[in-house]
């Protein structure tokens, strides 16, 4: 085994770096990702080191607990998801900049019913579209905090990082009023 | 329109719903119907298959369909053969790129099919592969899937234009009553009243269960000629008159307003425009109810009604039989189910029976001219019409 995968940011902090031949029998604790053989396609959460996007900034940035997104240094707009190359001029010489983290709730609603898999267990979750402050962002993402039967359009709502079981991240937005 | 004029000459449909029958099964059902409804058509006479598929990879575990379904209907295309994808258009696409070939003069008969296996033992399985036809990366981690997204749409109506629970349970009650005349949908049995509609249990609030297409298994086929091939065919031809589409985002943050769907306006534009018509001229469509507040916002996007309206129009009948226009007739999305990949052909099959006086008296719009048939895809970021005639036209 050649040990964690470059930028492997995800993988668990205890891996074998021992050499000798890939074990015949997947072990139950956690492997190093270089040799790996579970499925990766079948959730929801990007790929997110530095060997498998050139957006690896951004998670990197979300496990410090900041969202940014790309801006395109000519036109000062910005862009959502973050991106490569600018959408209007096609620059790739795109900046950086973290996101405000407060915002308002446009619109929500619920997944009472019809989870995708790997999500069922989070029966009932909410939902929504929201407007960051002070940047034209309307982000979609889960809300926490309240019930969904709690929330209202106009609440206050602040961007939360948070982490899956495999150390991938993600945001949500919880509820602050 | 400009090139050879392109006629549709008959199509079949299988029985939709939770069905016992893998997809190349389907494909196979498809095949059979088409060449019982089509009896003049010959197997060596295809020249070109386009194949209408959102997910056979993700439900069926299937890359490369199109020679499978080739090989399930008895069909060796010598021209083009092709899958078409756009998710909930997928079947429209296939028309769409069949017109487009036999218009340029690469084909003179091409089939159309549309087939879609949705129903897995898993039903998170599936609803996994549905949340992949949002931004999966970027939306789909916090579980963006099309009840919720459908959902802020009716949230926003309600809010913004007065829209209610009621209104929304008029769609669902036309389209599930026309769907009772319609012996291939998946609700075909199943009679809805706007009461029970209302106790049903909320899927994404404020939605229910009754506001929302299933899951289906189903599929479609339709056969398009050139116009110098429609004297072989003893069904009346109805005409490829225009057709438009519009694509302005993906990401669910790049929607812009969720309740005046601009796409529309520019892809119904660019369709009517084509065929030289006004949306007056239009006696019935076939529009994407994938959930109630969709076909209430295609109204307005449409022109049928100004901003707003769309809710009091429904109830109001406008969009029933003996209204101003008869809107899904077939049953919709709603009432037929929508197997994403067959949905767009069925459609097509309906507009052709509607001008064939082939559908019973319950559903038969009198004496069409000009249909509107409709698919939005996904979060409704993309919008894709076409325009069928009783005549030829230009």
């Amino acid at each position: 085994m050649t040990g964690e995968g470059k930028g492997r940011r995800g993988s668990p902090a205890t891996v074998s770096t021992e050499p000798g031949p890939a074990p015949r029998v997947p072990s139950a604790s956690p492997l190093p990702r270089t040799k790996e053989s579970r499925p990766f396609l079948l959730d929801f959460l990007p790929l997110q080191s530095e060997s498998e996007t050139r957006l690896s900034r951004f998670f990197a940035r979300l496990k410090e607990g900041r969202l940014s997104t790309t801006r395109c240094p000519k036109e000062k707009l910005l862009d959502w998801p973050p991106r490569v190359a600018c959408p209007r001029c096609h620059t790739e010489e795109l900046e950086w900049v973290d996101l405000p983290e407060e915002g308002r709730i446009y619109a929500f609603s619920a997944t009472l019913a019809g989870a995708p898999l790997g999500m069922e267990a989070d029966v009932p979750f909410a939902v929504g579209l929201v407007d960051l402050e002070g940047v034209r962002l309307r982000l979609f993402g889960r809300i926490v905090g309240r019930p969904w039967n709690e929330l209202r359009i106009g609440a206050p709502v602040r961007v939360e990082p948070y982490a899956a079981d495999d150390g991938r991240v993600f945001y949500r937005f919880r509820t602050t009023d | 329109m400009s090139g050879r004029r392109v006629a549709l000459v008959g199509g079949a449909t299988t029985r939709f719903g939770v069905r016992s029958a893998t997809w190349p099964e389907l494909a196979q059902e498809a095949g059979a119907a088409l060449f019982r409804a089509v009896p003049e058509l010959r197997a060596e006479d295809v020249d070109s298959l386009f194949v209408g598929a959102a997910e056979p990879e993700r439900f069926a575990f299937q890359s490369h369909v199109a020679p499978l379904a080739a090989e399930q209907m008895g069909l060796r295309p010598t021209r083009v053969i092709q899958r078409t994808e756009l998710a909930c258009a997928s079947g429209q696409s296939a028309i769409r790129s069949a017109y487009a070939a036999i218009a340029a003069g690469l084909s003179d008969v091409a089939v159309a099919v549309g087939v879609e296996k949705m129903n897995l033992p898993s039903m998170a399985e599936a609803n996994a592969a549905m949340a992949c036809v949002m931004d999966r990366p970027w939306d789909g981690p916090s579980g963006a899937t099309a009840p919720p997204f459908f959902a802020m749409v009716a949230q926003r109506h309600m809010l913004e234009h007065g829209t209610t629970e009621e209104q929304l349970a008029a769609v669902s009650e036309k389209n599930h009553r026309f769907a009772n005349s319609n012996p291939t949908a998946q609700f075909h049995e199943k009679v809805f009243s706007r009461d029970r509609l209302l106790r049903l249990p909320v899927i994404a609030p404020p939605l229910r269960l009754g506001d929302c297409s299933s899951m289906t298994d189903g599929a479609a086929a339709v056969v398009l000629v050139a116009e110098d091939r429609v004297r072989q065919y003893s069904g009346p031809p109805i005409w490829v008159r225009g057709t438009g589409q519009y694509s302005d985002f993906h990401n669910l943050a790049n929607a812009g307003s969720l309740t005046d769907w601009v796409g529309l306006r520019h892809a119904a534009r660019e369709a009517l425009g084509r065929a030289g018509i006004a949306i007056g001229d239009v006696d019935f469509a076939e529009v994407h109810d994938c959930f109630t507040i969709s076909e209430i916002v295609e109204y307005e996007a449409l022109g049928l009604c100004g901003a707003g309206e769309g809710g009091k129009f429904v109830a109001d009948g406008r969009s029933d039989l003996g209204g101003e226009i008869v809107v899904n007739p077939r049953g919709g999305l709603l009432g037929c189910g929508h197997p994403l990949g067959a949905t767009g052909i069925a459609q097509a099959v309906e507009v052709w029976s509607q001008f064939a006086s082939q559908v019973p008296a319950a559903r038969q719009v009198p004496d069409p001219d000009f249909a509107l048939v409709h698919n939005l895809s996904g979060s409704a970021n993309v919008h894709s019409v076409m325009i069928y005639g009783r005549e030829a036209g230009d």
